[in-house]
């Protein structure tokens, strides 16, 4: 029965009364705000309301009294939040849930509230146990983050779609300007092969006729990088090859064999026209020196990444490199010089009365 | 079809003079003749049937807006027998069965490359097949091949 008794005292709270009771005492000097309402009274009041809901909410005790707790509601409350409470308190429920409230100063608190009914021996609802914590700060911190967040998001969004305009713009760009240099390159070779058919003297046509396979070279280069899929590398192995099979099938020379031992061999784009241009000096001097006169034989051309480094080698059985600088014209070897210290490189030259083997070596990478 | 022999006749259909021109002497070089150029779909509806080439040369983007497309339609009706061989900076945009294409060459071509695809061209049409396989500059479309066997 002293249960009872507890309960019953506890449960009869009058705010002058209850001293000495210890349950009471603890309701009354706890830091955690706390009211007690009364559903059977009309318009459910509270009829209890300690020291720290007083302090939270800045009323007196003497306002906060009788009143329906409805009362720390204001024009930016939650609806929603309103029709939670009433449905838990009319289905005599306990529950949870974050509300804006009013101070009597008009100042705004989140209050995250939690009720829950007491029920007497007989089961009945006798009142309604309430306790208040300002949230606000974690309320405020959550709508902070959230803010940042959707700024952010949106900032992302600008700045990707920003990003897609720009790299259509530069594809686009690159695009109409692969497509000058070619119409360009194209037309350059027409104007030196129509030039070259008016000279007379064959000294000065076979020095257009170089020029001409240079400009040729180029525009070989540039076909292959805009045909790739990848235009910041260039597969100068099976550039090597078109070169050799085109500069032989022109030539008609049948008696010329090739023996091509070529893997992809990518280098990067920025090299590829000054490779390209030495290749084309090395492969034609090959064709039109070593094998002279109707001498057959074979031209033998290797590529291939060896420890990082592009290895190319061109080779004949031709007619050899009696002395060193007669073989290619002047501009030919000062060329195939000059280019090669450009792309990082070396090339070295191993003649003997046998045939001539030219070695390219540059870095792969970089 | 009979089979036919040097020099074969040729005929160049591209808009830019001096491509035309230089494409006119290689092939003049190689052996052929060149029987008609023309630089729109226009000027070779107007070309004499007559003039029967045994290759077309045929750029895809033509002068007055007209398509290579439609320059490779007319031949075929009217020229069934030749050998339709496109000259693009495009060659991506062609479909390797493209009615009447046999192949096509890629710009900016050299004068190594239009050399080796002539002689190729030329061996599979006077002496087929060709003793070279395709030369690296030249695409050569399944039509191509299928005319050798006749």
């Amino acid at each position: 029965m002293k249960q009872r008794d507890d309960w019953h005292l506890t449960g009869d709270i009058e705010h002058e009364s209850g001293r000495g009771d210890p349950f009471a005492a603890a309701i009354r000097a706890t830091r955690m705000p706390m009211v007690i309402t009364d559903p059977r009274l009309p318009d459910n009041p509270i009829v209890f309301a300690n020291e720290a809901f007083q302090n939270l909410t800045g009323y007196g005790r003497e306002e906060i009294i009788g009143r329906n707790c409805r009362f720390l509601q204001g024009p930016e409350t939650d609806e929603g939040a309103v029709a939670t409470l009433r449905e838990a308190i009319a289905g005599e429920n306990a529950v949870q849930i974050d509300i804006l409230n009013y101070r009597k100063d008009g100042s705004k608190f989140w209050n995250a509230l939690y009720l829950s009914p007491t029920r007497g021996v007989d089961g009945d609802v006798q009142f309604f146990f309430a306790s208040q914590l300002d949230v606000t700060d974690r309320i405020e911190a959550q709508r902070q983050i959230t803010e940042q967040k959707e700024i952010v998001e949106v900032e992302v969004q600008k700045r990707t779609l920003a990003l897609k305009e720009a790299l259509q713009a530069k594809t686009l760009l690159l695009h109409e300007v692969d497509h000058r240099v070619k119409n360009n390159l194209t037309m350059i070779g027409s104007l030196l092969r129509l030039q070259s058919r008016q000279i007379g003297d064959p000294a000065i046509s076979s020095k257009l006729d170089a020029m001409l396979e240079r400009v040729d070279a180029l525009a070989t280069v540039h076909r292959r990088l805009y045909q790739s899929d990848d235009i910041t590398r260039f597969d100068v192995g099976a550039f090597t090859a078109n070169l050799v099979a085109d500069v032989i099938g022109a030539s008609g020379r049948t008696d010329i064999k090739v023996d091509a031992d070529v893997e992809e061999l990518e280098i990067p784009s920025s090299k590829a026209s000054a490779l390209g241009l030495i290749i084309n000096e090395l492969v034609t001097n090959a064709v039109k020196h070593a094998f002279a006169n109707g001498r057959s034989g074979t031209l033998h051309v290797f590529a291939r990444a060896i420890d990082g480094r592009a290895i190319l080698r061109i080779s004949d059985d031709g007619l050899g490199m009696p002395k060193a600088d007669t073989l290619v014209d002047g501009l030919g070897r000062t060329l195939v010089a000059r280019l090669s210290r450009q792309v990082g490189g070396t090339t070295s030259w191993h003649g003997a009365t046998s045939g001539t083997t030219v070695t390219i070596d540059l870095p792969a990478g970089g | 079809m009979g089979r036919r022999h040097t020099p074969l006749r040729f005929l160049v259909v591209e808009d830019e003079a001096l491509l035309a021109m230089d494409l006119g002497m290689m092939i003049e070089d190689a052996g052929h003749h060149v029987v008609a150029e023309a630089g729109c779909l226009r000027e070779v509806q107007g070309l004499d049937v007559g003039i029967a080439p045994d290759v077309a040369f045929v750029d895809l983007h033509l002068a007055e807006g007209s398509s290579g497309l439609d320059v490779c339609a007319h031949i075929k009706q009217n020229w069934g027998d030749a050998i339709i061989v496109f000259v693009t900076a495009n060659p991506r945009k062609l479909r390797v069965d493209h009615p009447g294409a046999h192949g096509v060459i890629a710009k900016p071509f050299s004068r190594n490359g239009i050399m080796s695809a002539l002689r190729y061209i030329t061996e599979g049409i006077c002496d087929p097949p060709p003793s070279a396989s395709t030369p690296p500059d030249f695409t050569a479309f399944p039509a191509l091949a299928a005319t050798w066997k006749d």
